[in-house]
């Protein structure tokens, strides 16, 4: 099991994947608002998303974990 | 009479030394997924090129004058070619009492640091080993306790300023073996087989931390805080990234890089340049293309991937011509200059101004990064440091402005007190302060007064964007010219082309800081 983490600070926009959902490297998986700017999350593994661990519109750390992955 | 005898006596004993810690260990190295120092060393090298030094030197026991037993010296040293030019090499063996420093002989591990220094050509230090004290059980041997010091460490300490160093951690490496690595100008660790750490989890645990050796001090933390520049996932693609890297920089800082031959056409225009960067200033887009779109084909070789990452910074050739590059990433923080990518840019513009790169300074900065956290990292300490590695660089200088270019973070697109060519792309926007940023603050008074304060920020905001159109700052010479993006390669090829013509080759006024 593996948790893609946000590169950045910023407020969770959207996710744009759901559990279930296959991603690859370099899949958009969120959207964070940051700088002012609406800037993508990408995968940095591959796997099926498990769960989502964050709420829309929340506040995130960097680093924070995003989405859980089943390898 | 003829001295076959001992020619015979030496040959035995080298046979004795390749043996390295005996078929045991070298099968126990094998299994943890690592290679023996001397299978390290003779793929890092020109097939055949390795020059060994002190392959007899070890632990000896005798009865009465037989040799009974011999242990080598735990380092391997020497030198040999990559691509046909001369390095020094020295590999710790690990099968040999775990690569700790009281199983070497100092004076060894010292001697290809000296050549490197005197001879002056790269040097490799395959690290795979404990810290330079051993264990403690060398107290009873000593019968005394010393004060730490590290003789020969102005030698390892002088190469920074003289010769490329290479550290290369391909185990777990702690203490003096840690520092070995990370006193360089490019480090690779390899991920799963390499841990990097001041002391190992058996010591950590008296500070009440559990932890295993790959949570304390494995890639997925040192190549994501710049401890090393990069991972890679086997000891084979290390030794490739060390082939590569060496190829864009001179032997020692007396000389110049050399320019390769280019069979890429200077003046080749790809065509997407002209749409990538969005129109929406909120969106984003990927750097790396554009990086592969300027350079000569397949040239870019990125440096710190996983660390500081709102900075992208690597070695690429222009017409043949090696550059270092430093571009924006606005996946991270928009561009903003962090901490680490700060830290980051530091350590590739002193590399650049080390070894006579011209440097090439792709901008998307909206600024420092802002906020609770950025000032908790003392990112303006970190960000003035670069500055400073900026305004005192002398190598040539070129800077593309891409897109945002805003506050001191973006002043510092080029050194401020000498000539840098510079080109500006028609997505080009620049300022103290973005508009939306600062409207409300410096329009406080006439936004209060109005009846209607929406529609009073709608119309300053019009007036303001009327005036930020690029072509007004061209026509102030504030930017010198705004290009087709897609003439970038050829206006970075000519820059290139002009450049190795301005670089003067010796040591650099300050010296090189790991």
């Amino acid at each position: 099991m593996k948790r893609l983490r946000s590169p950045l600070s910023g407020t969770l926009r959207i996710y744009l994947v759901k559990v279930g959902d296959l991603v690859q490297p370099d899949t958009e998986v969120a959207v964070i608002d940051s700088m002012k700017m609406e800037i993508p999350v990408l995968a940095e593994y591959a796997g099926r998303v498990s769960a989502l661990l964050a709420d829309p519109a929340a506040m995130i750390d960097e680093g924070q974990p995003l989405v859980e992955l089943e390898s | 009479m003829s001295w076959e005898k001992e020619l015979e006596e030496i040959a035995r004993r080298r046979e004795l030394a390749l043996q390295m810690g005996g078929t045991q260990k070298v099968a126990r190295q094998h299994a943890a997924g690592k290679l023996s120092v001397r299978e390290r060393i003779d793929q890092l090298l020109d097939p055949g090129s390795f020059r060994e030094v002190g392959t007899l030197a070890g632990a000896a026991r005798y009865e009465g004058p037989e040799l009974v037993e011999f242990v080598p010296a735990n380092q391997v040293a020497g030198r040999g070619t990559i691509s046909g030019r001369p390095v020094a090499v020295v590999g710790d063996d690990f099968t040999v009492r775990g690569g700790a420093a009281d199983a070497s002989i100092y004076e060894k591990l010292l001697y290809p640091e000296r050549l490197a220094h005197d001879l002056r050509m790269p040097i490799v230090r395959l690290v795979d080993g404990t810290g330079g004290g051993g264990s403690v059980r060398t107290l009873e041997s000593m019968g005394f306790t010393y004060v730490p010091a590290l003789p020969g460490w102005h030698i390892l300490d002088g190469n920074l300023s003289r010769v490329p160093v290479i550290g290369l951690a391909l185990g777990s490496v702690a203490g003096l073996g840690a520092a070995r690595v990370a006193a360089s100008h490019y480090s690779l660790m390899v991920s799963d087989t390499a841990q990097i750490f001041a002391a190992g989890p058996p010591v950590v645990a008296h500070t009440g931390q559990t932890v295993t050796k790959e949570e304390l001090g494995g890639s997925q933390l040192h190549a994501r805080n710049g401890t090393v520049d990069d991972e890679v996932g086997s000891e084979h693609a290390a030794f490739e990234r060390v082939r590569s890297f060496l190829s864009y920089l001179p032997r020692s800082v007396w000389e110049l890089p050399a320019r390769s031959p280019s069979d890429d056409d200077p003046q080749r225009q790809e065509a997407f340049l002209i749409s990538t960067v969005p129109r929406d200033e909120r969106k984003v887009y990927a750097t790396r293309p554009i990086l592969g779109a300027i350079a000569d084909r397949g040239s870019f070789f990125e440096i710190g991937r996983l660390w500081g990452r709102s900075t992208i910074c690597g070695l690429a050739r222009f017409n043949g011509v090696a550059c270092a590059v430093l571009a924006s990433d606005p996946y991270h923080y928009g561009g903003a200059w962090t901490r680490a990518s700060s830290e980051k840019l530091t350590r590739m513009v002193d590399l650049a101004e080390t070894f006579h790169l011209p440097i090439v300074h792709l901008v998307d900065v909206p600024g420092f990064q802002v906020g609770v956290d950025a000032e908790r990292a003392a990112t303006i300490r970190a960000g003035v440091r670069a500055m400073a590695a900026i305004e005192r660089s002398t190598v040539p200088w070129c800077t593309i402005l891409v897109r945002k270019c805003f506050g001191v973070a973006g002043a510092a697109n080029r050194p401020s007190g000498r000539l840098s060519m510079r080109y500006a792309w028609p997505s080009g926007s620049w300022g103290s302060l973005p508009i939306a940023g600062g409207l409300e603050a410096a329009y406080r008074a006439e936004l209060d007064a109005a009846p209607d304060p929406r529609a009073k920020r709608a119309e300053i905001e019009a007036r303001l964007n009327a005036v930020t159109s690029p072509l007004r700052s061209a026509e102030r010479f504030s930017v010198e010219e705004i290009i087709d993006p897609r003439d970038t390669r050829r206006v970075i090829c000519e820059f290139a082309d002009l450049a190795v013509h301005a670089l003067t080759p010796g040591p650099s006024r300050q010296g090189y800081r790991p």
